[in-house]
């Protein structure tokens, strides 16, 4: 039996001590470094949602740019062109926009295509959202939207006052805090090991009575409402929606975070993001080097060590400290020689 | 009459644009069936290189010169799927297909920041030679030399890619290792040395595209992706691995895009988008269904 209680503790002490470390930043660095941990905290929820959809359902996305984008452009057009409505609503509007996308676009792909060919209509369609996004005068074509305000919130009793890029930067932290500690709970609860049942076996899962393309879609919505969420939350932040968020090369973001940090295990693709934030602010100087140093180590970690930087740690102190049942080998999914292993142990 | 006349020109020139790319992506995943988002890297460093080479010899060439350059980057380009075969490739065989699929995609990243440390940020561009750079009337309409040029190559890479997987003795062993590889090992065929060869031989045709396209394009390091995306659509519609899928897929998608921008003009690259997923849908085998290779 899985002690999923102290699963959850432990879970959320992570998530809390994540919370922590990011809230000490604007303490310690000046507000370039601030910016890119908001950016940072952003990407790893970003790249937790799709890790999600990757290893929890066994759905490889090649197009999770258009739910980052849509959830971005959501927002930003509720802000720009509502402005009277609250800003909660804009990041519900945002949401509701990537889960839409993801229900009619998941609806298709899922219909008839698995695999690489699933990877490859994701790009396809996250493509047309981007062409349409840059021909749409709606939505400021190449320019996009900008000069998005950031919020003061009305509480009642108390007035959030969002609006210096520090105070936003702890509403991006808490929020994203939330996401990611929400959507591990959705992993975990009956309905998310039911997916992750099926990415394991989906001929028994039917047999045991169980919609395999509906809880796929499931997931694929679930995965990219919190992508959309994230494009909404750093839209103000950045004070713009440029399509350049909607390029493929964005969709592949999230990929390089969780096979940096590790797939197999549910915080993978937070390592992974702040590693590649690192990489990025180390190498800001010379142009083309953060992009081999990326590569180079996502073809290391693919060739040599597929269980990610995780999955290096956990197996050094498997050797290291013995056994730990029901602790360190139970995050780790088949599918990667390293999960193979482990799955078998 | 002339609307059509000239419609159908410029479907063939980006269908034909479009298969010179995808040629050698379709013959890497019919041997080694891995989906190869380099692809697209290599072919950018292939123009690349022949701008390089182009700019060497001093700017506007004779034809003949220009062929060359494409050439040399044919050859380079090849070298370079030579170390990727021995360093990469041979080591995704037993990985899952997503993880293949991300470790193509590391070295299409690779290949881009290659790209800007060498050359920079900044877009470049040469003219293309001479001879290519006219226009020749057909009744009212005018066709570029230059794209009847690129139409012209790629038939020419179609026929010579046919004959060469159909008659050549080491067009045989090809097909008799994408059939069953196992099967080919216990004949005693050496798979590996295979393999190595369609790998080569897909950078070369890639480098070769890169050289033969650069003069229509401003060269920057993102240009991979853009080819990159129309030869995946073209491939997968063709059915996996078929170069005679490739070559009609690459048809009808031209067709299809060039006519959707006739009746749309605001929305280019949309259509072959919208078409692809709508005939995946239907017949989500590709057009050439289940054979491979051939």
């Amino acid at each position: 039996m899985i002690d999923y209680r102290a699963r959850f503790r432990i879970n959320l002490a992570i998530a809390l001590c994540g919370l922590a470390v990011f809230a000490i930043v604007p303490f310690v660095a000046n507000s370039g470094l601030v910016f890119l941990a908001g950016l940072v905290a952003i990407n790893i929820v970003f790249g937790l949602c799709w890790n999600f959809l990757f290893s929890g359902a066994g759905l490889l996305s090649f197009g999770h740019a258009m739910f980052f984008a849509a959830g971005a452009y959501g927002m930003a057009v509720v802000s720009l062109r509502m402005p009277e409505l609250p800003f909660f609503l804009g990041l519900a509007f945002g949401s509701a926009c990537g889960a839409l996308i993801a229900m009619i676009f998941g609806y298709i792909a899922l219909r008839r295509a698995s695999g690489v060919y699933f990877a490859v209509l994701t790009l396809a369609f996250s493509e047309l959202i981007h062409i349409y996004i840059t021909k749409t005068t709606f939505l400021g074509r190449n320019d996009g939207l900008v000069g998005i305000p950031r919020p003061t919130i009305d509480l009642g009793p108390w007035v959030l006052d969002l609006t210096s890029a520090t105070s936003y930067y702890y509403f991006i932290i808490v929020a994203m805090t939330i996401a990611a500690f929400a959507l591990w709970c959705f992993q975990n609860s009956p309905a998310g090991r039911l997916i992750q049942a099926i990415r394991q076996d989906p001929l028994r899962t039917a047999f045991l009575g169980a919609g395999i393309r509906g809880w796929q879609l499931t997931a694929f919505v679930v995965s990219g409402t919190i992508a959309a969420f994230c494009g909404a939350v750093m839209v103000p932040f950045t004070q713009i929606a440029s399509p350049e968020i909607a390029v493929w090369t964005v969709s592949t973001q999230p990929i390089l975070f969780t096979l940096l940090g590790g797939a197999g295990h549910f915080w993978g693709p937070a390592v992974g993001a702040i590693l590649f934030g690192a990489i990025a602010y180390g190498t800001r100087a010379m142009q083309g080097l953060s992009d081999i140093t990326v590569s180079v180590l996502l073809l290391t970690v693919v060739l040599l060590i597929p269980g990610g930087l995780l999955g290096l740690w956990q197996r050094r102190r498997r050797k290291a400290g013995g056994r730990q049942p029901g602790q360190a080998g139970d995050d780790a999914r088949p599918g990667t020689a390293a999960g193979k292993v482990e799955a078998r142990q | 009459m002339y609307d059509v006349g000239m419609t159908v020109f410029n479907g063939l020139a980006w269908a034909m644009a479009t298969f010179l790319v995808a040629a050698g992506l379709t013959l890497i995943f019919g041997i080694l069936h891995i989906l190869n988002f380099a692809h697209g890297g290599f072919f950018m460093i292939g123009a690349y290189v022949s701008y390089t080479v182009m700019i060497a010899l001093g700017g506007a060439l004779p034809l003949w010169l220009y062929l060359i350059g494409a050439m040399v980057a044919g050859v380079v380009v090849g070298l370079l799927g030579w170390a990727v075969d021995m360093l990469v490739f041979r080591r995704l065989r037993d990985v899952d297909d997503a993880y293949s699929l991300i470790a193509t995609y590391a070295l299409l990243l690779l290949c881009g920041g290659v790209v800007q440390l060498i050359w920079g940020l900044n877009y470049l561009g040469v003219m293309p030679p001479p001879v290519l750079n006219s226009v020749i009337f057909l009744g009212d309409m005018f066709m570029p030399t230059y794209t009847i040029f690129i139409i012209l190559c790629g038939v020419l890479v179609y026929v010579g890619l046919e004959l060469f997987i159909a008659k050549s003795q080491t067009g045989r062993l090809i097909r008799v290792v994408a059939a069953d590889p196992w099967m080919a090992q216990l004949l005693g065929l050496n798979v590996k040395r295979i393999y190595l060869f369609t790998v080569i031989l897909s950078f070369a045709l890639a480098g070769l595209a890169g050289g033969l396209l650069m003069p229509n394009q401003s060269l920057s390091p993102e240009l991979g992706g853009i080819f990159l995306l129309q030869a995946f659509g073209v491939i997968i519609l063709g059915g996996m691995g078929s170069i005679r899928g490739a070559f009609l897929a690459a048809i009808v998608l031209g067709l299809i895009e060039s006519f959707g921008v006739y009746f749309f003009p605001q929305y280019p690259g949309i259509f072959f988008l919208l078409a692809l997923a709508i005939i995946l849908l239907i017949k989500p085998e590709g057009i050439m269904g289940r054979e491979q290779t051939a």
